[in-house]
């Protein structure tokens, strides 16, 4: 369970996870959208940039996000920091294309909590969400 | 380390608890055997007294007797009355004593002491008589007086009384004595059971003392053991292992493996920064301490953490033990070591992977050869055979040529640097060819080998030795010109040339003296134009006109000096298509080629609508280039700062790639005029165009032009 969320210590049973989905591609997005693995998942929105993101977070304070790297506007490593500024306890998986080690590691050190290496199974992205919700 | 620490700590705290022990129970076995002893001391006397008193009651009866006796026959009775007094005294001392000790409470005594008491009253008046016994008359002798005849009827009753008492007060001194007599006999027991106790203590404690230090003693051997066993472990594995802990610092124990990897031995305690810091680049440093201070968080697990491990292949270079440098390429994993409160240190396995590494790259590089020659076979197919077959015998002869030149002797730095430069135009010749023609893995080769030249020039000074790496790079250049014509042949199924060995001379000269026929060259210039656009990003058109009309003697150097003109006007002519619209010119830029007969002799006009040449810029070039001085660039006019484009060495571009940067292209295209016996010219328009105009005399005067 997440900590320091009210909601996660109500006791209720099921608790839903809200999701926020940001990549600069179309095609990803729909993608991830598609996850159909977790009834507990709630998609609360979707981003096509950093900016985006910042405002589509502050709106829907989403417990999970996904992350793409490059991005126009503002990419993905900046607006990792301004979120984990905003709310410490969010879950960010980065999705992108780097192969870059040193980038992952930059991204983790920013706040992220999971890295997904596009292209991606289904089952790759599922495995890796679930790690993201444990 | 720590467990073996806990283990002594463990052993030393029950030693000293032993050894407390055993000083506890001999103290208290000591104390109490003193005490008994002291008891039974004074056990002892009471006893020896309690023995010499039950005599006195008999003692005193029998005195008293004898007291009696001598008053009766009026005999002297001081002495005897004396002699009673003094065991009266005794006997009353020893009972004294006897109270005094510590058997006063003894019913015997009490009872002896009543007994005792009872004597008072008689015998007091006997002890105390000291009057005079007896009066003297000469008529009756002597005869008690009447002192005398009390003191005797008072030691009648005494000696009456005490022959009565003495037996039960004899009978309660010798109860008593009998007491004292067990209590003494029972204290010994004690004592000796006391002793027998202590001794067994401090028996068993010295057992178990032994029989501890023998289990210390083993433990201490299979501690050693297990310490021997890791230290064999540590020198033999070929893995360089260590402990970072929570400050990023290396731990005392490592294996010997690193030492070689690092070159060093000085671990302890070093910092994971300090361990990379000199070996690899700053960047890649940053990230590797970022990325171990991430494994110290929880917010990732291993998994994760290792696909994103930035050390899987680290690229350092070393000390090589000899002076020189060493490249190596090493396999960092990390393993995080749980605590109780979460990551307690991070197990580093480094393994040298170099040998992997190197496979590998040599796999990729057999791969990418294998790749190329299928690149260059499909290049060849578009390629017409005729074309080919006519490059490879200029490419050849050219090579050749080279060849001679490095063969050439030479002295002097001077005569070093002129075959450099006659190397370097040749090459570069060869280049432009095998570009036109899309002959990739040619024109890569040629470039490398140009590079080589280059670097040469820049040497401070040339001996032979510094062309030694050129013959061999030059062999590997023609062995890879005879697979292609191997390849040419078998894709084409023609016979390879026999004219390719002709005896090396100039170049010019040997294609005079081998003519072909004359090929369409308007394909290999569109080509070229074509790759020319693609990868310097250039939009134009090229458009030819009038080559079938070149002389079969001219068609060599007209296609050479075509290839280094297109090349420098899509290079520095034609601008960016955003340069030209904001200049209003159209997007897509225009290059012409055209040829014509002129009188007797023949005339190439090539003009390209772009930037055009500068002249401040070709002189400050030239002075960058160390060509001309600042003093004699501000002398020049408009016609000698043109004329700097046709000098060896000269270029204004900066970077070297393979289409221009070397300086040696319109140099080498105004010698082939020259050797021609032409006249070349150039005009230009900045911002509107580059005009060059070449004239050549009639073909039959050519061969007389060149000797």
């Amino acid at each position: 369970m997440l900590n320091g969320n009210p909601t996660a210590m109500n006791g209720d049973a099921k608790r839903c996870f809200k999701l926020l989905i940001v990549d600069d591609s179309n095609i990803m997005r729909r993608r991830i959208e598609r996850l159909q693995q977790f009834e507990d998942l709630q998609l609360v929105g979707t981003a096509g940039n950093g900016l985006e993101a910042l405002e589509l977070f502050k709106r829907t304070d989403p417990d999970v996000v996904t992350m793409d790297l490059t991005m126009p506007r503002m990419d993905g490593i900046e607006c990792i920091g301004q979120l984990v500024a905003l709310k410490p306890a969010v879950r960010i998986l980065v999705i992108s294309a780097l192969a870059d080690k040193a980038t992952a590691v930059e991204a983790m050190e920013r706040g992220a909590n999971g890295f997904l290496e596009k292209p991606f199974t289904d089952r790759q992205l599922n495995e890796a969400i679930a790690d993201l919700m444990r | 380390m720590m467990l073996a620490g806990t283990e002594r700590r463990r052993r030393q705290l029950v030693i000293a608890g032993l050894g407390t022990a055993l000083t506890l129970v001999m103290g208290a076995v000591l104390i109490m055997g003193f005490r008994l002893a002291t008891h039974m001391r004074a056990d002892i006397g009471s006893l020896q007294t309690a023995s010499t008193a039950q005599t006195y009651p008999e003692e005193i009866s029998h005195q008293l007797n004898s007291l009696r006796d001598r008053l009766e026959v009026r005999a002297y009775s001081g002495q005897a009355l004396a002699d009673l007094q003094g065991t009266v005294k005794r006997f009353e001392q020893k009972l004294n004593e006897l109270s005094v000790s510590g058997e006063a409470d003894a019913p015997q005594l009490h009872r002896a002491l009543q007994l005792w008491h009872q004597y008072a009253p008689v015998l007091d008046p006997v002890l105390y008589f000291n009057g005079q016994p007896y009066v003297d008359s000469d008529s009756a002798g002597s005869s008690l007086s009447r002192e005398g005849r009390q003191h005797y009827a008072e030691v009648k009753r005494a000696q009456l009384f005490a022959s009565d008492g003495a037996g039960p007060l004899q009978a309660q001194l010798a109860a008593l004595a009998a007491t004292l007599q067990r209590t003494c006999s029972d204290a010994a027991a004690r004592l000796r059971t006391l002793l027998l106790a202590g001794v067994l203590a401090a028996l068993a404690l010295a057992g178990a003392a032994g029989y501890f230090r023998l289990t210390r003693s083993s433990h201490e051997r299979a501690a050693r053991e297990a310490q021997e066993q890791t230290r064999d472990i540590l020198q033999t594995v070929r893995e360089g292992f260590f402990l970072l802990d929570a400050d990023y610092r290396i731990g005392s124990v490592w294996s010997e493996a690193l030492t070689r990897m690092f070159s060093r031995q000085d671990f302890a305690g070093l910092s994971f920064e300090a361990l990379l810091k000199d070996l690899v680049a700053p960047a890649t440093l940053a990230t590797a301490t970022k990325y171990i201070k991430l494994l110290w968080g929880d917010r990732a697990h291993e998994n994760l953490m290792k696909s994103i491990n930035p050390l899987g292949q680290l690229e350092i270079t070393v000390d090589n033990g000899h002076g020189g440098k060493e490249t190596r390429y090493l396999q960092f994993d990390f393993h995080r070591v749980m605590g109780p409160e979460g990551v307690k240190q991070v197990l580093c396995a480094v393994g040298d992977i170099t040998s992997s590494v190197l496979l590998a790259r040599e796999l990729q590089d057999s791969q990418e050869n294998a790749n190329a020659q299928v690149d260059m076979m499909l290049s060849m197919l578009h390629v017409e055979p005729m074309q080919l077959l006519s490059f490879l015998d200029t490419a050849e002869t050219s090579l050749e040529l080279v060849n001679t030149i490095l063969k050439e002797p030479a002295r002097t730095d001077a005569e070093f640097r002129r075959k450099l430069g006659g190397l370097f135009r040749e090459l570069h010749g060869i280049k432009g060819e095998a570009s036109a023609l899309n002959l990739k893995s040619i024109a890569s080769r040629v470039h490398a080998l140009e590079d080589m030249v280059a670097d040469c020039k820049k040497k401070p000074e040339l001996t032979g030795n510094d062309f030694l790496p050129l013959v061999l790079r030059l062999d590997d250049l023609l062995a890879h010109l005879r697979s292609v014509r191997e390849m040419a042949a078998r894709l084409t199924a023609l016979p390879a040339p026999a004219a390719a060995a002709g005896a090396p001379s100039g170049s010019a000269a040997l294609r005079t003296q081998s003519p072909r026929p004359v090929e369409d060259l308007s394909p290999a210039l569109q080509a070229m134009a074509a790759r020319l656009a693609e990868d310097h990003a250039k939009h134009f058109r090229l458009t030819v006109a009038g080559l079938s009309e070149v002389p079969p003697s001219y068609a060599a150097t007209i296609k050479d000096c075509l290839i280094q003109m297109l090349r420098n006007a899509a290079v520095h002519g034609i601008e960016p298509p955003e340069v030209r619209r904001a200049h209003t010119k159209q997007d897509v830029g225009v290059v012409s080629v055209h040829f014509r007969k002129v009188g007797e002799g023949y005339e190439l006009l090539f003009e390209d609508d772009g930037a055009g040449i500068g002249t401040e810029a070709l002189k400050a070039a030239a002075v960058r280039r160390r060509l001309i001085s600042e003093e004699e660039a501000r002398g020049m006019d408009t016609r000698a700062a043109m004329a700097l484009i046709f000098r060896p060495g000269f270029t204004t571009q900066e970077d070297v790639s393979m289409d221009a940067g070397r300086g040696v292209g319109m140099d080498m295209v105004a010698r082939s005029v020259y050797a021609l016996g032409g006249r070349l010219g150039v005009s230009t328009h900045p911002g509107r165009f580059t005009r060059f105009k070449i004239l050549l005399p009639a073909a039959q005067t050519v061969s007389s032009a060149v000797a």
